[in-house]
Formats: C-alpha cells, structure tokens, sequence
C-alpha cells in the first residue's frame, strides 16, 4: 500500500472513532436533562441518580470527543495540506462557528458538572440545555464542511488557485442540509438505541428495574422519534445525491448500466472485475422512483463514467445496503415501543421484549458508520469533488504507515479503556442503595 | 479586518499559553512533588481547574483554526513540517486530557488510580515540552523550504527543525513557563500550609524559568541565531525582558506576601511580555527558514474570507467571553477586590 492509502485509512479510523464519541457526547446530555427535569418534577430520587450516572457519562465521552477532535482539527492538516492550503479559507466560516459553539458547550459543561448545590436550580438545569444544543450545532456546522467537499460552492478554480471566495455561499453549499439533518438524526437514532440497549440488558439482569426502566424510556422515545423520521431524511438525500453526485449513486446501488425505469437492487455480491452483481434482489423500477420521484426516470450506471472516476464500487454498496438494512430495523423497533408503550403494556413483562432491544445495542453505530463509509468512500477518488483529488492532496511526508498504526493502537486502547471505564459506571449504578 | 483577525491570533495564543499553560503546568507541578504534596495537588487542581479545563484547551483549536482560514500559507508550512513534533503533541493532549476525566471520574477507585495519576503527569510535562519544540523550530532556522521532498533526506527536512539544541531548550522553556504559572496561580486557591508549598514551589520555577530562558538566549548568541540576534537588537523586545525582569521584583515580593490577584495579575503581564518580546523581534516574519523569512501578512486569504472570519471571531468572542468570565466567577477562579489575606 502507498503512502496515500494510509493516509486514508488513518483518517477514515481517526474519523470513524471520532464520531462514535461526538455523537454519544451530543446527544446523551439531552437524555441527562430529562431525567434532571423529571427529578425536579417529580423528586424521585432514582432520577437524581440516573442523572448523575448518566453525567459521568457524558463528562468521559465529551473528553474523549473533544480530544479526538482536537487531533482531527490538527490531522486535516496534516495527511491533506494541500486540501486545507486551497480549501481552508473556503470552508473556514462554518469551522469557526464550530470553534465557538464547542467553547459554549465546554463552559456550559463546566458549569453543569461543578454546579450541583452552587448554582440555582433552574440555571443549573438550562446549562445542561445549553450543552445539548451547542453539541448538536458543532455537528451540524462540522457536518457543513463535509458537504462542501460533495457540493463545492462559494469560488472558482482560475490557474489553479481558488479565487472570488464567498465563505456563505459555501456554507450554505447545496448538500448541507440534507447531510446536517440525516446526520443529526442519525446521531440520535444511534445513541438512544445504544444506550436504550445497554439499560435493557441491565433490565434482564434484573438490577435496579425501576432506574433502568426509567432509562429506557428516555432514551428509547429520543432515538425511537429519530428511527422514525430518518427514512423521510434519507430519501431527501438520496435524491439529493442522484441529482448531485450520480456516480455515487450507481455505486450506491452497484449500477452498471444506464436505463431508464431502473430497478433497485438488495443485497447481492459485487463483481467489480466484471461489473456484474451476482445474488440480488430486484425490485422493478423502485431506483428510478426513489431517486428522482418518477418510475420510468432515466438512472446513469457506472459505465457512464471514465475509470479514473469511480469510487471503490463494492465497498460503497455494501456498506450502503448495512445502512438502509439496520435503518429500516430501527424503524420497526422504534414502531414495536411505541406500539408497546399505547396498546400493549403486557410486552414490556417479556423478556423477550428486553432481549431484543439489547441486541440492538450496538446497530446504530454500525449503520452511521456505513453511512459515513458511503458517502466518503463514494466520493472518491475526490477530496473536493470534481475539483480537487485525494491523491493531490496528501502530505510529501512519507512514512504515514507508522502514523497510522500508533493511532489504531493508542485509539483502540483508548476505545477499550472507555468502554471497561462504563461496565465500570453500571457496577457501581447497580451496587448502590440494594 | 485583518487586523480584528490578528488580534484573535494572538489573543488565544496568549490566552492558550497562559490558562492551557497553567493547566499542563499543575501537572508538572504535581511530576515533580514530593508523595505527600501529589495528593494536595491532584485534589487542588481538581476544585480549581475542573470546570474550566477543558475550556483552557480550545484556545489551541480556535488558534489552529484561525490559521488555516486566514494564513494558509503559513498554516501550510508549519503543519508539514512540523508533522512529527504536533503528532506528538496531540498524543500528549490526547492522554493527558483522558487521563484527567478517568482519574477524577472512574466509578471505582482503585489500583488504576495510579495509572491515571502517571499518564496524567507524564504527558503534563511532555506535551509543553513539544509545543515549546515545535515554536522553537519555526524560529530556529533550521526548516528547509522545498518543492521537490523527494531529492531532500527525510532527516533534513522533517527531524532537524525540531530535534535541535535550540528547539529543546525553546520546548524547555515553555514547560518551565507552565510549571511558573501553575504554582503561581495555585498560592491563592489554598490557605495555610498549602499556600507556603505553593509559595515556595512559584519562587522553584521561576528561577528556573529565568535560568533556561538564559540558556536559550545565550545559546542562540553563541550560535550566531538570526532570530537570538535580531531579538538582542531590537530595543522594544529588549525593554519587554527588561520590564519582565523589573517585574519579577515585585511579583517575588507578591508571593512572599502572599497577595493572590496581584500575583496573578503580574503573572499574566510577564506572559504577555515574553510573547510580545518573541513576536515583535521579528514581525511580521515569524517563521524563519533556512532559505529566508516568511512574512505572516502575505499571502493571507482574500478579504471576502477575512471579512467573514472577524465577524464570527467577534460574534463568537462576545457570547463567549462574558460566559467563560461568569464560569471563572462562579466557582471562584477570578476574585475580584480580593486583597490580601496573609491574615488567615
């Protein structure tokens, strides 16, 4: 492997960790303020304690966010200088915006964790609002960047410089909002699964029901609501993306040929040598329809296109098909809650109810992954795209190959520390007051 | 507007090497302590930086990223050149800010305990170290400009700049400088017997500090260094070591009599004074190469960019300012009309 493939693949990892911590550090204080609603309701002391488990929670996962972050903001740099000598200015208003916000949330975390019995009730409170809403704005504004290397906007390329810059113009660059929302929703759907999960297996061990119940609800409703409204996001996208980008479409679905009243292919085993797809599942004309709104539409296939402008094919549809496969199993899970939660009351006595949203526990993150999988790896051989390649903008440093393996190392040791350091939180949650 | 953008430039460089500095600072504190004074320590820094630890930190982003927007250029030079010396820096800030949540937020206290304490203290005092390597290298000379990478060896061009006597001693200096304000700010978080350790441990390193500021002077007039030269030519920045120097006077007297804002405030000025002193010797050609100097104020990016990058510096600077100063009030970390309380 060259140089290059283990930039990328040091940023793909450094990425995919970054994100799992991100988005847990976004989303969980919304969950912690409900239940520090709930307590100031009701003063059900278990509230009091899910709480502040779930603080300690939030404290070490919003560390290890910002930490990842600060070595992402430093690795853009570093593996792509070219990419952020030309594209930095450009897209440096929605990443100053996200400097700001974070700062919001790191003051705002600083006063919710030290300020139990120093602050006023209600301030208290709505500093803990606070965290959850500047956390979901740097996501999005990060998540605005991205979509300007899939729809650049905001400049033009004369000589080889990027020149008449217009920094909002290229925030609000054609894919932002699509990609903001799915993300956000996504970020949601996969923590609130996530840890809904984790509380049901403590359920079915049958420790402290009353506070893991507690704790399933809050977060099962959050990431039930965002299962529910994904689809409705990611069709938006992906009629954005077969508008925008229809390579990454075709290799989304693995098309070959150009026809029109396409169908939509599930599953099957990609033959990139031979462009075939071998074991699918055909639904007639369904692409045709679910890109553009129309049955009989025209779809460009993979053919359309030159070699030296197509994404690793396979990849990007596998990865594709784990995505919208686990979002539609969420969507149904989220639908048997709140099914349970209005008619049935009896399934929530089911062990099979908790068994089977344990094993959802680690889905969510699987799909966003995916997700992000296809539509980075579908952007390829692109880092801006159509105007600037990866391959231009990788570092003259050689030797990325040791970089890359000391950053697996010292993140997997990390992520195993993270997770033993949680088993260690539900231990102590569980021992206390029996 | 390039001139509302320079002012945040150097508004979170000094307020990253003075509050980011104060917090790697108390770990080196703590590194090099005897057992008992550890322990004080970590439950010191725990009530005092807690809450703001973490905002002490993201001076570092906003600067990093006010150079990629506005100096991509410059941007472009220091972040290849200086790929090793930050990788490990971001190590550094990587375990030490990890290690810090997991020893004051692990569930269980136990034999980790001490894994924690030493990563913590550890990575405290290395990562200064580099970022002080890092400043050094782009002063000392020694980065080689090139556009064809591979004629030039590996060592020249990505380990020389940074692996230098100068670079050391810069890198030496700047974990002197924490160590100084750490136990600086820390005489008027505590009372009593602790108030007399820290005392003592300020009046420790800021002999230190002078000494290995010394060094880096004297080693680089020895070397014939353009930047040493041109610093010990310049009569502003020689005024600025001069009145820095005046200063520890008093701030020597401050600790002794144990007045807590004066002493902060005057540990703040010497911080300013010794960034002034680095950054006027030479503006506006801050990075200095083997193949001549680089001036910060060309090659910027286009006014459209700068235009927008001071508004939201100014936006985001007034929601976050007051926020960050409301924080510091309310658990104590800025005492206003405190005088002094040598009384206690």
């Amino acid at each position: 492997m060259e140089n290059l493939d283990y930039a990328r693949l040091q940023m793909a990892f450094t990425l995919g960790f970054h994100i799992i911590f991100a988005c847990i550090g976004m989303v969980m204080p919304f969950f912690m303020v409900v239940a520090h609603r709930k307590w100031l309701n009701t003063r059900n002391p278990v509230y009091l304690k899910l709480t502040k488990a779930w603080l300690k929670g939030v404290a070490i996962f919003f560390v290890t966010g910002a930490v990842s972050g600060t070595a992402l903001s430093f690795e853009l740099g570093m593996l792509w200088p070219e990419f952020m000598k030309h594209a930095g200015p450009v897209i440096g208003m929605p990443f100053s915006l996200e400097g700001a916000a974070f700062f919001v949330e790191a003051i705002a975390l600083g006063f919710y964790l030290y300020g139990w019995k120093k602050l006023p009730e209600t301030f208290h409170w709505i500093t803990g609002i606070i965290i959850g809403v500047s956390g979901v704005a740097s996501g999005i504004l990060v998540v605005s960047a991205n979509a300007w290397m899939n729809a650049p906007a905001g400049f033009e390329v004369v000589n080889g410089k990027f020149v008449n810059i217009d920094p909002v113009a290229a925030f609000l660059n054609e894919a932002w909002f699509t990609q903001a929302l799915h993300m956000t929703l996504a970020a949601f759907a996969a923590t609130g699964f996530a840890v809904a999960g984790i509380h049901a297996i403590q359920i079915l061990r049958n420790k402290q029901p009353e506070l893991h119940k507690k704790a399933f609800k809050i977060a099962i409703v959050f990431g039930g609501v965002a299962a529910l409204l994904q689809p409705i996001s990611g069709d938006l996208s992906a009629k954005d993306v077969a508008e925008r980008q229809p390579v990454k479409l075709a290799a989304m679905e693995a098309h070959y040929e150009t026809e029109k009243g396409a169908p939509l292919f599930i599953g099957g085993l990609v033959d990139e040598e031979n462009k075939k797809v071998s074991h699918k599942i055909e639904i007639p004309n369904a692409l045709s329809f679910l890109a553009f709104g129309d049955f009989d539409a025209e779809v460009k296939g993979l053919n359309e296109f030159s070699e030296d402008e197509l994404p690793p094919v396979a990849i990007v549809h596998y990865a594709f098909q784990v995505m919208v496969g686990i979002g539609t199993l969420l969507m149904l899970a989220a639908l048997i809650y709140f099914i349970a939660l209005k008619k049935k009351k009896s399934w929530f006595d089911n062990r099979k109810f908790w068994w089977f949203f344990a094993m959802l526990t680690p889905l969510g993150f699987i799909a966003l992954e995916a997700g992000w999988v296809v539509t980075e790896v579908g952007r390829q051989p692109w880092i801006v795209y159509e105007v600037m390649r990866t391959s231009e903008a990788v570092t003259p440093m050689p030797g990325l190959k040791y970089s890359f393996f000391m950053y697996l190392l010292v993140y997997l040791s990390l992520g195993l520390t993270v997770s033993w350091l949680m088993l260690r939180q539900i231990k102590v949650l569980n021992q206390s007051n029996d | 507007m390039l001139y509302v953008v320079l002012f945040f430039t150097f508004f979170s460089l000094f307020l990253y090497v003075f509050l980011g500095g104060a917090d790697f600072g108390a770990g080196i504190v703590e590194l090099f302590s005897s057992k008992k004074d550890r322990d004080l320590n970590r439950e010191t820094i725990y009530n005092v930086m807690g809450p703001v630890w973490e905002a002490n930190h993201i001076w570092l982003i906003i600067l990093i990223v006010i150079l990629w927007i506005a100096f991509p250029a410059y941007f472009n030079i220091i972040i290849i050149h200086l790929h090793i010396p930050l990788t490990l820096v971001l190590l550094g800030i990587t375990f030490r800010g990890v290690a810090f949540v997991f020893r004051h937020y692990d569930a269980v206290v136990d034999a980790s305990q001490v894994w924690y304490n030493r990563v913590f203290r550890i990575s405290s005092f290395i990562t200064p170290v580099f970022l002080g390597m890092s400043f050094g290298a782009l002063i000392s000379g020694e980065i080689l400009l090139t556009e064809d990478y591979a004629s030039v060896g590996f060592k020249d061009i990505f380990i020389d700049p940074w692996l230098n006597p100068f670079s050391i001693l810069t890198g030496l200096f700047y974990a002197a400088l924490c160590a100084f304000l750490a136990a600086t700010l820390l005489i008027g978080e505590t009372s009593g017997k602790p108030r007399k350790i820290y005392s003592r441990k300020s009046a420790f390193y800021t002999i230190v500090l002078v000494v290995v500021g010394g060094c880096v002077l004297l080693y680089g007039y020895l070397t014939q260094m353009v930047f040493v030269m041109d610093f010990l030519q310049n009569w502003i920045s020689l005024a600025a070591i001069g009145i820095s120097a005046i200063l520890l006077i008093f701030l020597w007297r401050s600790i002794r009599r144990e007045h807590s804002v004066l002493t902060r405030v005057l540990a703040g000025i010497q911080i300013l004074l010794v960034i002034f002193a680095a950054v006027h010797a030479h503006f506006p050609n801050l990075i200095i190469t083997s193949n001549g100097d680089l001036n910060l104020l060309e090659d910027t990016a286009p006014e459209s960019v700068i235009r927008v990058l001071a508004i939201s510096l100014i936006v985001g600077g007034a929601i976050i300012l007051p926020g960050l100063y409301h924080l510091m009030k309310s658990f104590n970390m800025i005492k206003i009309g405190m005088r002094k309380s040598s009384e206690e």
